[in-house]
């Protein structure tokens, strides 16, 4: 099979997008699942199993859509806002290792902060975990789960 | 990390999928054919769409139909720069490797832990050795408990070995190799209610 490679980057996708595609093929977290499934293969279900952990999860296409408009008053480059999205920040110190050299350029930090927290919901485990409206809870605190490999 | 790809082509579809509709056996066939396999652009993660299909000529002395394919696929290829939450999967004096579940390539070599650190037998697990970070007088262990966030430093698609050693890891085709070296990165219980003290201790 000789692949021409017509256009090697076609559009990038947010994770959410990803889950939403394999979501409209049929995946779920039905334990029957992987024997029935004619239309999602088992390696895509690895790939959703992935996403089902993150915030893509808890995320629509609203709310996604409306974050990467709001944020271009912030000067932030398309694939900064694209890791926003996937990893979701609740914290400067979640934020800044995705942004590249902060403190040469005058990003308003709060700001996209509170954007997020306003826009993009909090990471599935999470909602479990808050018991006191405490903001700056710290994502991605998730008890020892299957890996699955 | 993730984006579509356009590419093109040949594809030969076997007699017994005729009777699908056309599409349904094309996407049948690249999908026995990419998935889950790393081509130059990344690893093919699903077949997004089929855009044309032309042909259907059955060659002489051929069984199955071949047409000239343009699709789209969905390809898993971070950029360099891209902070990504992994899992840990195991790690030895080399430094640690990740996991995503659907991709465990990721290396994190020992330059890129912080320091500094110290690397040990690992006393839960004996073929394994874990990495500590020692940071005012505390000792973090980097193990399975929770998730990791690594920043993408280099992607590489080494070429395909022609002879190994018996003993060898399975040929990886494609190698991330990550850093947990900076604020905000390794496991996320690291940095836990740590806005609090980021304001003391602001070193960036």
């Amino acid at each position: 099979m000789k692949n021409i490679i017509v256009k090697a980057n076609a559009g990038a996708l947010t994770n959410f997008e990803v889950l939403d595609l394999l979501n409209s093929r049929g995946a779920s977290k039905d334990t029957t699942r992987v024997i029935a499934s004619e239309t999602v293969s088992r390696s895509e279900y690895k790939v959703y199993d992935y996403l089902m952990e993150t915030a893509a999860s808890t995320q629509t296409r609203d709310s996604v859509t409306k974050f990467s408009d709001k944020c271009k008053g912030f000067k932030l480059a398309k694939a900064e806002i694209l890791n926003i999205i996937n990893l979701r920040p609740s914290s400067d110190v979640e934020l800044t290792p995705i942004l590249e050299r902060p403190d040469e350029r005058e990003i308003d930090i709060e700001g996209i902060l509170a954007l997020v927290q306003e826009l993009l919901p909090p990471l599935p485990t999470l909602e479990a975990h808050k018991e006191n409206e405490q903001e700056e809870t710290e994502d991605g605190e998730q008890p020892n789960m299957e890996t699955s490999v | 990390m993730f984006c579509l790809s356009e590419m093109e082509d040949t594809v030969r579809v076997p007699p017994d999928l005729l009777n699908l509709p056309l599409e349904v056996a094309i996407k049948k066939v690249l999908q026995k054919l990419l998935l889950n396999k790393v081509l130059s652009i990344g690893l093919c993660v699903s077949i997004y769409d089929i855009k044309s299909a032309e042909g259907g000529f059955v060659l002489p002395g051929d069984g199955p139909a071949t047409y000239k394919v343009r699709f789209i696929i969905v390809v898993f290829r971070p950029f360099v720069g891209e902070v990504i939450a992994a899992r840990f999967k195991e790690s030895d004096s080399n430094g640690l490797r990740l996991t995503l579940g659907f991709f465990e390539d990721i290396y994190v070599p020992a330059p890129l832990i912080p320091r500094p650190n110290r690397c040990e037998p690992d006393p839960y697990n004996r073929n394994q050795m874990r990495w500590v970070w020692i940071f005012e007088e505390q000792e973090y262990i980097i193990d399975d408990s929770c998730q990791i966030n690594f920043r993408v430093e280099n992607i590489s698609y080494p070429p395909v070995p022609t002879e190994q050693a018996e003993d060898a890891k399975p040929f990886a085709p494609m190698v991330i190799t990550g850093t947990i070296d900076d604020d905000g990165l390794g496991p996320v219980s690291w940095w836990e209610g740590c806005s609090e003290r980021n304001n003391e201790d602001d070193d960036t």
